[in-house]
């Protein structure tokens, strides 16, 4: 009990001095360093007319898969996003794989999650602009067009849009700090009934899921937001003219 | 101080009951869409992984409300 008893929260562990504190840079780099190392082992395979080598074949399996999830969420148009889906999902997964074989992980640390919630949210924003124009990005913040005195409304759509953007930030990153650091505190709690022997260890098959999970719910949101904030160019109106806009996922994610 | 830890725990508990439920209608719904319509299971597949993240962030709202409380704690 005495492990759950001190805030294991980033920001009130810095001020007591503890938490993962400076090693969390060791770690981030380790987590890039076995990402770039594996790509470019990856890439070696590249030149081969059958890819042969086991890294050249895990990539292309990883990248098909999430290529067909962004084509399946977006739109064909969406396959230029995957090189930064793919460096998202490979961060994230390898840094939640360290949290089981280390003895920290980065991904369990709120500073970094936020980091990584600023580059999503804002690259999402800067493709939005990119697609629509400024005018035209700001002006799908304010929803359909409405006539006459609806325009109240639209204002009213417009904040709360806004503040839905905001609150990406905050919900995409405490979700992977909740699901990492909450892994972790099952764990120590659990090893710490009898002292010496690992009984946390039965988690750790669905510690796994878990870490699979989390960097693909990254991934595939940061999917939805791109397809939210892309949605209004051509594409638009051949979708609503086919009547599957409802079925769209993105708009799931529009009203929640 | 007591009564923090025994609020935790009852925020924990509630939350982790409520969207338990949420999530296993969530689930019940994309799995009997997919079971019925196979051809839609990849987008039934997609839309229901996002609606049950969307459900598990309320949980993990309580999770993290609780860690600052436990931080009241001494």
């Amino acid at each position: 009990m005495g492990l759950l008893l001190h805030s294991n929260l980033p920001l009130a562990a810095a001020a007591e001095g503890e938490g993962i504190g400076w090693n969390i840079f060791f770690y981030t780099g380790l987590t890039i360093a076995v990402v770039l190392g594996f790509a470019a082992l990856a890439r070696k395979g590249l030149n081969a007319r059958v890819y042969t080598s086991l890294p050249s074949r895990l990539a292309e399996h990883l990248y098909l898969f999430l290529e067909g999830m962004t084509v399946n969420v977006i739109g064909p148009q969406g396959k230029k996003y995957v090189p930064f889906l793919l460096a998202l999902w490979s961060f994230i997964f390898v840094g939640n794989i360290m949290g089981l074989l280390l003895a920290a992980t980065p991904t369990a640390d709120w500073s970094l999650n936020i980091s990584m919630a600023i580059i999503t949210v804002v690259y999402v924003q800067y493709e939005g602009i990119k697609q629509n124009g400024v005018l035209g990005h700001i002006k799908h913040f304010a929803g359909p067009r409405l006539g006459g005195a609806m325009v109240i409304i639209s204002g009213l759509i417009f904040v709360v849009e806004i503040v839905s953007e905001c609150m990406k930030l905050v919900s995409l990153s405490l979700r992977l700090y909740g699901n990492i650091e909450g892994g972790h505190i099952v764990r120590t709690s659990l090893d710490s009934i009898i002292a010496g022997i690992p009984i946390g260890g039965i988690l750790l098959p669905i510690k796994f899921f878990t870490c699979i999970i989390q960097a693909f719910v990254w991934t595939i949101l940061t999917c939805t937001y791109l397809s939210i904030a892309t949605s209004h160019g051509d594409e638009g109106e051949h979708h609503e003219a086919h009547g599957d806009h409802e079925q769209h996922p993105a708009v799931i994610a529009a009203h929640a | 101080m007591e009564s923090i830890a025994v609020g935790i725990g009852l925020a924990v508990g509630i939350a982790g009951l409520g969207v338990g439920i949420g999530q296993g209608l969530a689930a019940n719904g994309g799995l009997q869409g997919m079971a019925r319509q196979p051809e839609a299971a990849k987008q039934i597949n997609n839309s229901m992984l996002l609606a049950l993240v969307f459900l598990e962030l309320v949980f993990l709202l309580t999770f993290v409300l609780g860690f600052l409380l436990m931080g009241k704690i001494h």
